[in-house]
């Protein structure tokens, strides 16, 4: 079947912080933009139950914030297709195509703001017991378990959020943690630690989990004294970290070995006419913040080169 | 064909899934495993599985959502 072919000036893909930015600076400038969301715009967002560390908000939900995002990138004309996984891409060479199931996308630039997904426990079992005790979105799953026992394992301010957030039907939360020490906010950790229904074992790594049809134990080590201990619990939810989703790119986008793509400070990637923006790129810091920051970057070199483009041609 | 779609209410990609049903004029009856324990008890009755959502689809399951298996099933 022949698949229409479009020609934005700009493809954004992914929908989150990020993409929705640069959507909204891409259509300030004039420029058509169209936005591929393999969902419904919000990215990692979408699971934020409540954000309060976006300037101007004292407390807000991720979907609430993405979608006064999106209405934004709407009203300023930006084009929003959700439900649109990119099948395949072809940027490096000539012209850009990027493939969904229903169309064929020629664009002047690229924008990837992919994202990253929650990364899998590396433990066994995990295959066996995902979905039947390994889960990794605690808003999704976390009802589910009233009045258990669950784990968590991470030491970052996802794993703090999601073990207050699974409080409100665990019976208990033991927070398994490989090093003594934690890296998100303070005061979050301070709920953490002051919260009744929260263990915090320290200096204890997941090893794997056991069970029958589901999940009914954990097998965890002293990071210290190698001592193992089996634990009664019911679901483990894991927050270890995120990895890019670049498995599309890695033909023509150059990227650092975990699969987070290098860009410059302009967000260039290798390919001109390419950018990263948010999550998906090799950065210090991924934050909803500095992801909107890669976004205005990102569509503003954008715009500068898609005018150069403009400018030699007619010259 | 009969959907029943089992969800909880901060669940994105329940969210998700509702609203491509709804794009393609689907309907369908939402149970929230959270509200009612009944809802929960019916849906461990069909799978094992507690990734959210479990959609049900005239007797089929789809786990999470999967759009590629929505789509072949719905014939869409």
């Amino acid at each position: 079947m022949e698949q229409p072919v479009r020609e934005p000036d700009v493809l954004i893909l992914g929908g989150g912080p990020a993409g929705l930015t640069a959507a909204i600076y891409a259509a300030r400038a004039k420029l058509a933009v169209t936005l591929l969301e393999t969902v419904t715009a919000g990215g990692q967002l979408r699971d934020t139950v409540a954000i309060e560390n976006y300037p101007g908000f004292q407390s807000v939900t991720g979907e609430e914030l993405a979608g006064r995002m999106a209405e934004q990138a709407k009203r300023l004309g930006a084009e929003i297709i959700g439900f649109s996984p990119v099948l395949s891409v072809s940027l490096a060479a000539g012209v850009k195509t990027v493939q969904t199931k229903k169309a064929s996308y020629r664009p002047k630039a690229v924008i990837i703001a992919t994202g990253a997904v929650p990364k899998k426990l590396p433990i066994p079992n995990e295959a066996k017991f995902a979905g039947r005790g390994i889960h990794y979105c605690a808003t999704c799953d976390g009802a589910l378990y009233e009045n258990s026992v669950v784990g968590v394992v991470g030491g970052g301010n996802s794993a703090l959020e999601e073990a207050l957030f699974l409080t409100n039907f665990a019976s208990k939360v033991i927070m398994i943690r490989r090093r003594g020490y934690f890296n998100g906010a303070a005061s979050t950790f301070e709920a953490v630690m002051n919260h009744p229904k929260i263990e915090v074992l320290f200096h204890r790594d997941l090893l794997d989990v056991s069970g029958g049809d589901s999940v009914e134990s954990a097998l965890v080590v002293d990071t210290r004294t190698g001592e193992k201990t089996g634990i009664a619990l019911s679901a483990v939810f894991g927050y270890i970290g995120t990895e890019p989703k670049t498995a599309l790119f890695r033909r023509d986008i150059a990227l650092d070995e975990q699969g987070y793509i290098l860009t410059d400070e302009t967000l260039r990637t290798n390919v001109p006419g390419v950018f990263a923006a948010g999550d998906v790129r090799v950065k210090a810091v991924r934050q909803i913040t500095t992801a909107v920051a890669d976004g205005t970057v990102a569509a503003l070199n954008a715009e500068k080169y898609i005018k150069q483009g403009q400018n030699m041609a007619g010259a | 064909m009969e959907i029943n779609i089992y969800t909880t209410p901060d669940c994105s990609m329940c969210k998700a899934a509702k609203a491509f049903l709804a794009a393609h004029n689907l309907p369908f009856t939402e149970h929230d495993v959270s509200a009612s324990r009944q809802a929960a008890a019916e849906m461990l009755a069909k799978t094992r599985e507690r990734k959210l959502p479990v959609i049900d689809i005239g007797g089929e399951l789809v786990i999470g959502f999967d759009q590629d298996r929505l789509e072949e099933l719905l014939g869409l």
